[in-house]
């Protein structure tokens, strides 16, 4: 009874402070996207932009056509890769900041968050004045020796992961860095202690402790990649689809159930996908 | 019923306070007074195209009458998605919204935009003749020319000589532009912008020739001044951009006549201050605005006003040239927009 009497003033405090969050998000997000999944039954029409209906077809024609279901691949697929890329690429660079005692740590941190000041259209510039056919990196192999003529390596699947990858890395190494630093030196320690090589140690011992910062970096940057839109448009060309370059596309032609349609395909895969990596990692977690 | 009397009721103090505030800020030297005819908000695209509305129209024209303007920045699509969603609302937010051709046609299709009453626009007697709309000032316009690198290849003489398959990869072409770039085809291969069927089949043709479509204006000037390509359709106000900026580029009026791009503002159905919003459009067509925007934009005016012979050679046309243009036709290309768009991106283009 005195247990009951305890828990509830903690209950109402709780209460008090998530409210404020809530509402806001359910006023300025779940609101609208409510408003947007009822556009998304209804109909296009060139003239009255929609007619009011409830209709399944837009959501018919993602699922049956191969142009939208390549896209809907190819999403997929440049969110996976650039997800595991910034997590192997990130993990090393996030464990030297965790354990540096060097003066200039600050510095370093500094330098990973640096680039996140310059906007993705710009930075995506920046790659197309050193990827094309005569920029920097076609005019250094030509200079060395190692082709003939120009190259292009624009507007390929490549290129927009590599575009991707650098605008993520950076959320992924400072992800992962924060959780690294909480794990005492001692545990490494101890496990070499007891013979563990250090790739042992590592996968024994640091990667299932670093599985929180391992989750919150995989998703967060598995949702950046999934909704990127300067990069694919910019770096892929007109010819690589992306679905979020799509959805807009759709926008501008005024087809807003189309377009509400294929922006709830993106969402829905990708909040599924974030739960499944979230209830993955927390089982491994607690097996660990 | 007491509390809500007194936290209506305003003291000695404050009233005071206020009432010296509104006095001292009549004093302020500088301080423009925009009473009498009100706040107009006009919705603009950002960068020099507000900044010269602002320069040119706002400061030395409507603050002198008494408005007071306030701009509303994004791109076309989004302010036509405003325009849609404020559609039942008895009071809009914008008095007036610059868009672009195709899309003045769209939003007055959906009966969003008020159909024009000339007599509040003295100046639209100056419009040349193919500029007047019922529904929209045109306020700039250019045309789409046939752009080439003169080291490259011969000057081009029609549209006809650019979207050869014997260009091949030599010819650029820009996905944005998929309406223009269709109606230019089906100028081509048929007998009008509207003969889409053998445009599409001529588009077909160049792009088993191998021709680069870019996604940008921008990666289109990039490979014409990495000389990737030798040549593509643009507009002219464009090309004199890029001249200044230093690449190696020519345009060549089309004999088939220019598809013209033109930009124009609107005034929406639940415009809130319209007397403003008109007195707006007749202000973009001030002679002393028209000259203003051609020299700093490099797009043509669109009314007869007589401009710098220099100004005139570089920005805008012969008569004959204007008159000899052809302009999309905006009801068939917007009731056919998705069905073209998913043409072009799947077919063509993918």
């Amino acid at each position: 009874m005195s247990a009951t009497a305890a828990s509830r003033p903690k209950i109402l405090t709780a209460a008090f402070l998530i409210g404020p969050a809530t509402f806001i998000a359910g006023l300025g997000v779940i609101g609208p996207m409510l408003y947007l999944l009822r556009y998304s039954f209804n109909k296009y029409d060139p003239m009255e932009l929609m007619i009011e209906t409830f209709t399944l077809s837009n959501y018919v024609e993602f699922f049956t056509s191969p142009y939208y279901l390549s896209a809907y691949l190819t999403t997929l697929r440049v969110g996976l890769i650039s997800t595991v890329i910034c997590l192997v690429a990130g993990f090393p660079l996030a464990y030297v900041l965790a354990r540096s005692a060097s003066r200039f740590k600050n510095l370093m941190i500094i330098g990973i968050v640096v680039p996140l000041f310059v906007g993705n259209a710009v930075r995506a510039a920046g790659w197309m004045s050193f990827l094309g056919s005569r920029g920097l990196l076609s005019v250094t192999l030509m200079k060395l020796g190692f082709t003939d003529g120009p190259t292009d390596f624009m507007y390929t699947e490549g290129t927009v992961i590599v575009g991707i990858v650098a605008v993520n890395l950076p959320y992924m190494v400072l992800s992962l860095q924060s959780v690294l630093e909480g794990i005492n030196r001692n545990v490494e320690e101890a496990a070499f202690s007891l013979g563990a090589p250090p790739l042992t140690m590592a996968r024994r011992v640091l990667l299932p402790l670093a599985l929180p910062g391992i989750a919150a970096g995989t998703i967060l940057t598995f949702i950046l990649a999934m909704n990127a839109y300067a990069t694919p448009v910019l770096l892929g060309g007109p010819s690589f689809n992306m679905l979020a370059p799509l959805v807009y596309g759709q926008f501008q032609l005024n087809n807003w159930p189309g377009a509400a349609a294929v922006a709830f395909v993106l969402m829905a895969t990708t909040l599924l996908l974030t739960i499944l990596v979230a209830i993955i990692t927390r089982q491994k977690f607690r097996d660990a | 019923m007491t509390r809500e009397t007194k936290s209506m009721s305003i003291s000695r103090r404050s009233f005071l306070a206020g009432t010296a505030g509104v006095a001292a800020s009549s004093l302020i030297p500088g301080m423009p007074a925009f009473a009498a005819g009100g706040r107009v908000v006009v919705g603009t695209w950002g960068g020099d195209y507000a900044r010269l509305l602002t320069e040119n129209i706002d400061q030395p024209i409507m603050n002198p009458l008494g408005y007071e303007i306030v701009q509303d920045q994004a791109g076309d699509p989004e302010r036509r998605a405003k325009m849609l969603a404020e559609r039942r609302l008895p009071r809009g937010s914008v008095d007036t919204n610059g868009l672009q051709d195709s899309s003045m046609y769209q939003v007055f299709a959906q009966k969003l935009v008020e159909e024009l009453d000339f007599d509040k626009i003295p100046n639209a007697a100056n419009l040349l003749p193919n500029m007047r709309l019922p529904y929209g000032i045109p306020q700039i316009f250019s045309g789409m020319v046939c752009l080439y690198n003169p080291d490259k290849m011969k000057a081009p003489s029609a549209y006809a000589d650019l979207f050869d398959p014997k260009m091949g990869n030599r010819l650029g072409i820009i996905d944005i532009q998929y309406r223009h770039n269709i109606a230019v085809a089906s100028l081509i291969a048929g007998d009008s912008v509207t003969d889409v069927e053998k445009g599409k089949a001529l588009l077909m043709e160049l792009r088993k020739a191998g021709v680069r479509i870019y996604p940008t204006n921008e990666a289109f000037a990039q490979a014409l001044k990495t000389e990737e390509i030798d040549g593509g359709p643009m507009w002219k106000a464009r090309s004199l951009q890029w001249q200044k900026a230093g690449i190696n580029v020519l345009a060549a009026v089309p004999s088939e006549g220019m598809v013209p791009y033109v930009s124009g503002f609107v005034i929406p159905k639940n415009a809130p201050n319209k007397d403003g919003a008109y007195a707006y459009l007749n202000a973009l067509l001030e002679p002393e605005a028209q000259i203003r925007f051609a020299e700093k934009m490099g797009y043509a005016g669109t009314t007869n006003v007589e401009m710098p012979k220099e100004l005139q050679e570089r920005v805008s046309f012969t008569p004959e040239q204007i008159e000899a243009m052809n302009p999309i036709d905006f009801e068939f290309f917007t009731k056919h927009d998705l069905e073209l768009k998913t043409w072009w991106d799947r077919e063509f283009v993918g």
